[in-house]
């Protein structure tokens, strides 16, 4: 088959898109930027974080309405891989792919450090280099990434001290199917050693070989 | 002589109204630099001059680099002061045609100021330009004047650096971002002023819109890359005004521009207000005219406004028109040729016995953690380690710069040229231990009234020189601010050094478990430095993680950064005068000067 394809979906006011392409070209697939008119060719489509429209209404509430948000819910039909990282995490919710809210932090400031997580599930897509129950390493940059459930939801990662309030100490979930994950920390900024951790780097490589041994969804 | 008899005699006739309005904004000491550019023209220089300094870093990359302050605004409103002072410098760099890489802050306050955190948190992250370092200084020194110096950094293609002028008449020049309203009206002013002046209202401060820089940063990367921008500068303090004027005057050539094209927030502001409002998130473009439907078009994709505002012209006079309406018609050259004052000469002597001023202890990590340092994953030493080091993605043998902030006003306080001299000689240790080569320095000159005072201001500029001659360190850019005072009470001369340097070997030694040792020499005499520059870098080569502060009693940001590493030590720090020869070397070296082992890491 070809080789795996990423798009990275630009948002106005999207500031981790250059770091999630250059992850995802490191661990092998073919990636390039859309925006929010393009159409969708991919296999693994990536929301990446930064602060779409400045977030001054609602974190994520402006980009969850725009034209590419259908083709989205499409391509997430059609069982396409989809990571919502940060902001790309708030822009899931507020499209209803992913259940729950994600309200600001429960100290009332922005928190950007280098925290531990724990992988309680290893069946997703994107998790399948982790063990059941392994320790990792993620940064974390937010201001509003406290999670609040609002129903039963398959929860992916969780922290291990409580850093933001979130509920049950989730820090990221998938939806039923386990092909739309979204989480508040940062893979992306975790590919290399010389960056203080390079655990993130398996998130790319899970989704990358799920693709190569499932086929990709591209049309 | 008062500025406005100047003027009048420069002008042959009695001043309008606008010209009073224009030539208060482009002669104030925030923009003309009356009281220091005497002096400044005496430092050694690095690059070309501009908006922000230049020094190649490699074959094909060049680094762009400035300090500047917002004291004034972060003292009467520390949101927005802060904020804006963080969107100000980036347009500086970017400017030049590089992508803003790392943001650096020095803050010097009485407490810590959350007002003026959360501004440079709030702007900085939403950006997506890491906040890499910076230093924390508190003192009541501060009380009434906080000082908010913001550095930042950019990396550009050698093929992409944009020139700070126009190059030829029938160039048209671009004024896009955010439209304008009334906000920092004679801020420029404002902020050359004592505090108590009838000008420190809010309505001269600046409000910041981060998600319009972000539109903007993209939207005139993309111009740079697409080769449509011919000279740029950014719309910072006296707004249209300024950066048109300056872009034509730097030419030699001169300007008509049209008011009444600045796409306006609020519709019915007056001709002059809309030449000097200091709105912000805009840039002046200058292009030729087949061009510019293209950056309009750049603009439009972008979201933002803009509109192609002044033709460049050969006759030398700056022309602002609103419709038919001459609103000002004087030379450009004028307007760029502020009054100088009187400067002075101060003899150095050799340095004092200092005593200890002891700025409060506080851990740095209660505000770094608020500022995003990873943000475009080139952050390869974060905050707490000393310098801050960043790598080039992509580029020939992965080449990395270090960048350091720093001040002394504990002993500026004390001998304003020694203060800055020192600052630079620790700047230069404190590269050094990370492994990089100083390449140049930005300086941020905080003074209080040079009216009152003029000796110590040249004493510091003065130490300024000297260090950088001495050690062979260039000016690449700088930034000065006075009448720092509060009810003519002022803080002490706080010489601000901004340093950048390369880096060739991205592995930066970090701290491991071992015995730790206090290498050097508890005092301070002038004509050891250089044997000691030398055994730091042998000592970084050699595969120790060395750490050069000026106070080892103040360890609490260290420590906690050690923790992360999941390290701890033990240590008796090593007592020394308030300026002193001595480094921290973890593991043991072999040196030429004095060791000695202080405790260990574990």
């Amino acid at each position: 088959m070809s080789i795996p394809k990423a798009q990275v979906v630009v948002y106005p006011g999207s500031n981790c898109d250059r770091d999630a392409l250059w992850a995802c070209k490191y661990v092998g697939f073919d990636a390039e930027f859309i925006d929010i008119h393009s159409d969708i060719d991919a296999d693994l489509l990536v929301l990446p974080g930064g602060f779409s429209y400045g977030d001054y209404l609602r974190v994520g509430a402006v980009a969850a309405r725009e034209p590419i948000a259908q083709k989205i819910k499409d391509f997430v039909d059609r069982a396409g891989l989809v990571i919502g990282i940060c902001n790309g995490f708030q822009i899931l919710v507020e499209m209803g792919l992913l259940d729950g809210a994600l309200l600001q932090n429960s100290n009332g400031r922005f928190l950007s450090k280098i925290v531990e997580l724990e992988v309680l599930d290893n069946t997703t897509p994107f998790t399948s280099y982790f063990l059941k129950g392994e320790r990792i390493r993620l940064p974390i940059a937010h201001g509003f990434g406290r999670y609040v459930k609002t129903c039963d939801v398959n929860t992916v990662v969780r922290y291990v001290d409580d850093v933001n309030g979130s509920d049950e100490l989730i820090a990221g979930i998938t939806n039923a199917n386990k092909n739309v994950f979204g989480l508040m920390p940062h893979p992306e900024r975790a590919i290399e050693k010389i960056l203080g951790s390079d655990d993130g780097l398996r998130v790319f490589l899970s989704a990358f070989n799920y693709i190569r041994n499932n086929g990709g969804v591209r049309l | 002589m008062k500025y406005i008899d100047i003027l009048e005699s420069r002008l042959g006739r009695k001043a309008t109204r606008e010209e009073i309005e224009a030539f208060t904004v482009m002669w104030s000491e925030h923009c003309g630099y009356s009281h220091t550019k005497g002096y400044i023209r005496k430092l050694p220089k690095a690059g070309t001059g501009g908006n922000a300094g230049i020094v190649p870093l490699d074959d094909y990359h060049f680094l762009a680099f400035k300090v500047e302050s917002h004291n004034h605004p972060s003292a009467i409103e520390p949101f927005n002061g802060a904020a804006t002072g963080v969107g100000g410098i980036i347009r500086d760099v970017l400017a030049m045609g590089a992508r803003p890489t790392a943001i650096l802050d020095s803050l010097h306050m009485d407490k810590i100021i959350d007002g003026i955190i959360e501004g440079i948190s709030d702007y900085g992250n939403s950006i997506g330009v890491p906040t890499v370092g910076g230093e924390l200084r508190i003192s009541n020194f501060y009380k009434h004047n906080p000082l908010v110096n913001v550095m930042a950094v950019g990396v550009g293609k050698n093929e992409h650096l944009i020139q700070s002028r126009a190059t030829s008449p029938g160039q048209v020049i671009v004024i896009f971002g955010g439209a304008t309203g009334r906000d920092g009206i004679h801020g420029a002013s404002f902020a050359s002023e004592d505090l108590t002046g009838e000008k420190a209202t809010k309505l001269s401060i600046q409000v910041g819109d981060p998600f319009a820089e972000k539109l903007l940063i993209e939207a005139f990367l993309e111009m740079v890359e697409k080769g449509l921008v011919e000279g740029a500068q950014d719309l910072g303090a006296g707004g249209v005004l300024s950066a048109t004027s300056e872009l034509v005057a730097r030419g030699g050539l001169g300007a008509v521009v049209h008011l009444e094209r600045v796409p306006l927030r609020e519709p019915d502001m007056l001709p002059i207000e809309i030449l000097i409002s200091e709105s912000q998130e805009r840039m002046a473009v200058v292009t030729s005219p087949d061009k510019a439907e293209k950056v309009l078009a750049i603009v439009k994709k972008h979201l933002l406004f803009g509109a192609i505002v002044a033709e460049v012209t050969d006759d030398g006079r700056y022309i602002a028109k609103y419709k038919d309406e001459v609103v000002l018609d004087v030379p450009a050259s004028l307007l760029e040729e502020s009054p100088e004052e009187t400067i002075y000469d101060y003899t150095p002597s050799s340095p004092p016995k200092f005593k200890w001023i002891r700025f409060k202890n506080v851990d740095a990590h209660d505000v770094f953690e608020r500022y995003d340092y990873m943000v475009g994953t080139d952050t390869i030493l974060p905050p707490g380690f000393g310098p801050a080091v960043m790598r080039v993605k992509n580029s020939s043998n992965s080449v990395g710069y270090s960048l350091s902030i720093h001040s002394r006003a504990d002993i500026g306080v004390q001998d304003p040229y020694w203060g800055a001299y020192i600052t630079v000689l620790e700047s230069v240790r404190k590269t050094l231990s990370v492994g990089a080569k100083p390449l140049a320095l930005t300086d941020g000159i905080n003074y209080a009234d040079p009216d009152i005072e003029p000796m110590g201001l040249a004493a510091q500029i003065r130490g300024l020189k000297d260090a950088c001659e001495n050690f062979g360190i260039p000016v690449a850019s700088g930034n000065a601010s006075l009448y720092n005072t509060y009810k003519g009470k002022g803080i002490p001369p706080t010489m601000v050094i901004g340093m950048v340097g390369r880096i060739d070997n991205l592995n930066i030694p970090l701290p491991k478990k071992g015995p730790i040792y206090a290498v050097g020499f508890s005092d301070f005499k002038l004509e050891r430095e250089k044997e000691l520059l030398t055994e730091i870098t042998k000592i970084v080569n050699s595969g120790r993680f060395v750490l050069s502060m000026h106070d080892y009693n103040n360890l609490t940001t260290f420590n906690h950064v050690l923790n992360n590493l999941g390290l701890h030590m033990k240590i008796q720090p090593p007592r020394t005068e308030p300026v002193h020869q001595m480094i921290i070397v973890f593991g043991e070296a072999k040196t030429t000067v004095p060791s000695r082992k202080i405790g260990y890491c574990f």
